[in-house]
């Protein structure tokens, strides 16, 4: 009996009928076409670009105006003006919020299809993560340059740290946002739902933000508070921005920084883990 | 021996209590086109989330070009193109920009992934468009840069998640001889549809699924044969006439039945040719016709040749 077809088990790949050559990207070529194409969809989007960089802004106008009172508490007489006190929180809380929009923008780029793309294909879905993280911290990175100028120009911003002092703050706030990135990213892949996404990010965030010494020096807060203010990470880590920005430290800096910047390196290796995980081809 | 370009043993997925396919084989020889047919549910998609490792099977296993879709994942990625239901292309970004990624994340350089990207916008007829953001383009357009995008790296073996539905008729048409003319240079295709006509036109064999099973499984003839008969159906133009009309399609050797509401005549025929023999007999018995339809069977009817229950629409 001759049969031009049979059931095989697989015996070795077919050949290809006409190669191109192509069989996969390098993982760093990968990371790196991704990441380019996130900041390019970033950067051609003028409103999205617009907006993204106006917020903190606002949000520093809302913050060094209502509360500007407050600096003839004294316990803040020693940075001279509110804005000095508020500014070097501000970068840690504007990472923190921009790391929230990663995990959003994760979850808008898998409903949008590319995400379906990448998957079919032989590319590694471990640098579409990583892709989305590193363009997110230089987006982050821009975000908080503007701002930094404009409360140079604006807001009467003069840390007795100086540029050295603020650059310091800029990059450990960078480290934090990056760290808390991938918590976000973690979070995403979990709840699958940016409406969702949202509830989740903002029971996280604003108890983090406000348990803090972001706005308000710690002793003026009442007992239970401070408890929480002395355990959440994110004091750590505008502890160690105020302290670089403006040379008056409210803990140990040597221990606010390590503290700051290991919290957010196990962030990160526990975020990317869950994040990789639920991120999976299979299951 | 022709080669097996994608193969299905047994596959069976379940997704806690529902199976999604059941003890599922498939067989698809190189440069030919694979028709899965079914209602929504039957599992179609299921069916080619597997075969594109989208997916792990419960049981059973899979290999495309020769490799298994689970052990050997990534090489099978390497080698097919998705075109699944909903399009897969970065709506911000601009049609050429999408196929340059893509070029790029499979191993092209900028110089390769540009020329590849022009040449399908080309034969896509999406050069006019290819600066516009993705999200500016009409269904019919976003389906063909999808399809596009499937293609880039050349792969001989490309699954087709019901590739128009949704589609203008015209767009339909447009990417049906796409379709064609890939087969044509010795792509195999696995293409799922809801149409038995869109199976009917590309496929060389049929799958019928149905609850995640295999109901039916041969050529389009074969199963329309099985389904047995087209349908010709005359609408009277004097509704008094209907007598007249059956007493002569039955000595013509036809089983009609009268339609009372619609004031027709409708009768199976197994041939072309009794097509003629209708209007022929009606001719001799001086029935005025008002109009004249042949109907082919539907998927429904497939499902209830195999004595299946079609799903509720």
């Amino acid at each position: 009996m001759t049969t031009t077809v049979q059931a095989t088990t697989p015996t070795g790949e077919v050949p290809r009928r006409d190669d191109l050559g192509w069989h996969g990207s390098s993982f760093a070529t990968q990371v790196w076409v991704l990441t380019q194409r996130s900041l390019n969809t970033f950067l051609r989007d003028p409103r999205m670009m617009f907006f993204s960089l106006l917020q903190p802004l606002v949000m520093l106008l809302l913050f060094s105006q209502v509360f500007g009172g407050i600096s003839q508490l004294g316990s803040l007489h020693q940075w001279g003006s509110y804005i000095n006190y508020l500014l070097p929180s501000t970068l840690v809380t504007t990472a923190m919020t921009s790391a929230m929009s990663s995990g959003v923008g994760l979850l808008t780029e898998m409903s949008n299809g590319v995400i379906a793309r990448f998957r079919s294909m032989p590319v590694s879905l471990f640098s579409v993560l990583l892709a989305r993280s590193l363009s997110d911290t230089v987006r982050m990175a821009i975000q908080l340059v503007v701002m930094l100028i404009a409360a140079a120009l604006l807001f009467g911003f003069t840390p007795a740290g100086g540029m050295l002092g603020v650059a310091a703050a800029l990059l450990v706030s960078l480290v934090v946002g990056w760290g808390l990135g991938w918590l976000f990213l973690a979070i995403a892949t979990w709840v699958k739902k940016a409406e969702t996404m949202q509830a989740v990010a903002f029971l996280t965030m604003f108890p983090l933000m406000f348990g803090s010494s972001a706005y308000m020096p710690v002793s003026t807060m009442p007992g239970w508070v401070q408890m929480i203010a002395n355990v959440n990470p994110l004091s750590y880590a505008i502890f160690a921005s105020r302290g670089l920005a403006t040379t008056i430290w409210e803990a140990n800096p040597a221990y606010t920084l390590i503290a700051s910047l290991a919290i957010s390196g196990v962030i990160a290796l526990i975020g990317g883990f869950i994040a990789t995980r639920n991120f999976r081809r299979t299951n | 021996m022709t080669e097996v370009m994608i193969e299905a043993r047994n596959v069976s997925k379940a997704f806690g209590t529902v199976r999604a396919l059941d003890d599922v084989s498939i067989l698809v020889p190189r440069g030919t086109v694979l028709g899965l047919l079914g209602h929504n549910g039957a599992g179609k998609t299921t069916l080619v989330n597997v075969l594109t490792t989208l997916l792990k099977p419960t049981s059973g296993s899979a290999s495309v070009a020769g490799l298994d879709v689970v052990s050997q994942g990534d090489r099978v990625r390497g080698r097919i193109g998705l075109t699944g239901q909903f399009a897969s292309v970065d709506e911000n970004m601009s049609g050429i920009d999408n196929l340059v990624l893509i070029a790029r994340l499979l191993g092209a350089t900028k110089k390769q992934a540009t020329t590849r990207a022009g040449e399908l916008l080309g034969t896509f007829d999406l050069t006019e468009a290819k600066d516009r953001p993705a999200k500016t383009y009409s269904g019919g357009m976003r389906r063909r840069l999808d399809l596009a995008a499937s293609l880039v790296g050349r792969p001989d073996v490309i699954f087709l998640d019901e590739p128009t539905t949704g589609l203008d008729p015209m767009s339909r048409i447009g990417l049906w001889e796409i379709v064609e003319g890939l087969v044509d240079d010795g792509t195999t295709v696995l293409l799922t549809t809801q149409y038995l006509e869109e199976a009917d036109r590309l496929a060389d064999t049929i799958t019928v699924l149905s609850k995640g099973k295999v109901v039916a499984a041969g050529t389009a003839a074969e199963l329309k044969a099985g389904v047995g008969k087209r349908t010709v159906s005359v609408v009277l133009a004097e509704p008094e006439d209907a007598a007249t009309a059956l007493n002569a399609l039955s000595r013509a050797g036809l089983h009609p039945v009268h339609d009372k509401v619609r004031h027709s005549v409708t009768t199976p025929v197994e041939k072309s040719t009794d097509l003629a023999t209708v209007v022929r007999a009606l001719d001799e018995v001086g029935v005025e016709v008002g109009e004249l339809a042949l109907t082919e069977p539907t998927l429904d009817d497939v499902y209830l040749a195999v004595n299946t229950e079609a799903p509720a629409a």
